[in-house]
């Protein structure tokens, strides 16, 4: 009969974690999973520097936690940025400088910091100044939504998941989110942006 | 102008990495979950331990087998009794000498076998030093590595010198030691994500002695002979003859029989005639299924082997 294998396959990340309350060891399969993608995340945020240690203090917060996963949910990447948003907020200040930075002087500290040289430094777009300076002017919790779905692709769903909050919470954070961003762009007509949000979630 | 677009084209070079870059938080984390940070930790979890790559690929390259069916047993091999084999485990221990208390600034080595259950074989070297603040071993490029380890409150590991200070508070009578082992809170509350209290009190009983057992480096001879007598009187334990550790070596073979359909046994395996510990045995008596998907098969075992242990002034030495 063990000739007769069917071929691999992939447990869900619920699965994963239920069986590594038995075996602990498997627990590094999440991260093989998700680290590389909660990495770049991490980056974008906060720079290369840091984005080792809140990606190592995440898993292993998560490990411990574990116990704790609601093993309804077939995905954990909601778990693991929610995890990581605490981790990220610890750094919020350097966070706002970095956006200052970017908004007064055109100099993206962030990019520079993942540049493999220095000839690759390239000034940001004018766009990119403008929305540094939204973002440096959002609410932690207001930038929090909008970072989620912009540059770590969640959905509101995940968000809601992500952060412990109801789905309209998300929705209105993320409405706030978007009208600074759009005023610093230079505003357009809002009507069509309520068009767009109203495809997504 | 979509600024939901422009924002998702701001930093969107940010590299994913490659897992070079990603190795030291890995790292951070398999040491946590391999329970490596404290090398003595109990060896029904460290049964696994250095088996990362093996575990993973359990849980991810899964394959499904053709309708076997689980619950197949094993065949039982040759039993003894208990309180016969392990009085006569408790006569050799407590003719052994007491060692001296090590520094806090020397290191506890040990050096140990795996094999896993496909036949993959692995030897590990580590160092921890008495005081616990810092571990050591080879990383993959073969040179040492020092880690600083951060105190874990909530975890029911100790380090060696805490493990000393405890196994010398213990009673040396068998009843007494039993009875403390099985109300000792450390034990029952901790680790805080999953806590000792929710086992078998049979269970843990056998478990936390057999974590004291391992502790051979810092035991004194008196309370390990009350600790082959006090396994003998927890309900469930056997003894079964020539089971094999790790390096081949047969032993006797020292495990809990709980709950009625166990899905694995746990041996510790003692030298038959000095009774020290050879290894451990973790042998699956059922498939064990998880989502329709079979992790590990009935008859397949883990089993670990001690090859060298003893107290050093440098990390990196051997005795």
């Amino acid at each position: 009969m063990i000739a007769e294998t069917e071929p691999v396959e992939r447990i869900d990340d619920a699965a994963l974690i239920r069986h590594s309350l038995r075996e602990p060891p498997a627990f590094a399969a999440l991260f093989d999973r998700h680290a590389p993608a909660l990495h770049r995340y991490v980056t974008r945020r906060l720079g290369d520097s840091l984005a080792d240690d809140v990606v190592a203090d995440t898993f292993l917060a998560a490990f411990k936690r574990r116990a704790r996963y609601d093993l309804g949910r077939p995905d954990a990447r909601p778990w693991l940025y929610g995890i990581a948003a605490n981790l990220i907020g610890k750094h919020h200040r350097g966070e706002i400088r970095s956006y200052r930075a970017l908004a007064r002087t055109g100099v993206d500290e962030v990019a520079d910091s993942y540049a493999d040289r220095v000839e690759e430094r390239v000034s940001a777009v004018a766009a990119h100044r403008d929305l540094a300076r939204a973002l440096a002017t959002l609410s932690a919790a207001d930038r929090e939504v909008l970072l989620l779905i912009a540059w770590a692709d969640l959905t509101y769903e995940e968000v809601a998941q992500a952060l412990g909050i109801p789905i309209g919470t998300v929705r209105s954070r993320l409405h706030r989110a978007r009208k600074k961003s759009r005023d610093a762009l230079g505003g357009v007509d809002p009507s069509a942006l309520d068009d767009e949000e109203s495809d997504r979630g | 102008m979509d600024d939901l677009k422009v924002l998702k084209e701001m930093r969107a070079d940010a590299p994913e990495p490659g897992a070079e870059r990603l190795r030291t938080a890995r790292c951070r984390l398999t040491e946590a979950a391999e329970g490596r940070r404290m090398p003595y930790r109990l060896g029904f979890r460290l049964v696994m331990a250095g088996a990362l790559a093996v575990a993973v690929a359990f849980a991810v390259v899964l394959v499904r087998g053709g309708g076997e069916a689980p619950g197949h047993l094993p065949p039982a091999g040759r039993l003894a009794n208990p309180a016969v084999v392990l009085e006569q485990a408790a006569l050799v221990a407590e003719k052994r000498p007491l060692g001296s208390a090590p520094r806090s600034d020397q290191w506890q080595y040990r050096k140990y076998l795996t094999v896993q259950s496909d036949g993959k074989v692995n030897t590990f070297e580590e160092w921890i030093r008495y005081d616990g603040t810092q571990s050591a071993g080879h990383g993959d490029t073969g040179r040492l590595e020092v880690r600083r380890l951060k105190p874990d409150p909530g975890d029911d590991d100790l380090s060696p010198e805490q493990y000393r200070e405890k196994l010398l508070r213990l009673p040396t009578n068998p009843a007494e030691l039993l009875a403390q082992v099985q109300g000792d809170r450390h034990w029952i509350d901790k680790p805080v994500e999953d806590p000792g209290g929710g086992e078998d009190p049979g269970a843990r009983a056998f478990r936390v002695l057999s974590v004291y057992l391992e502790q051979q480096a810092v035991m004194p001879p008196k309370l390990e002979a009350a600790i082959y007598r006090a396994l003998a009187k927890i309900p469930g334990a056997r003894v079964e003859l020539d089971v094999r550790d790790a390096a081949g070596r047969p032993g006797v073979g020292v495990y809990h029989e709980s709950g009625r359909n166990p899905i694995s046994r746990h041996y510790l395996i003692l030298d038959p005639r000095t009774y020290r510990l050879l290894g451990n045995r973790m042998l699956h008596l059922r498939d064990e299924v998880l989502d329709g998907e079979i992790l590990a098969r009935a008859g397949s075992a883990h089993t670990t082997a001690e090859l060298a242990s003893g107290i050093v002034d440098q990390p990196g030495q051997t005795p």
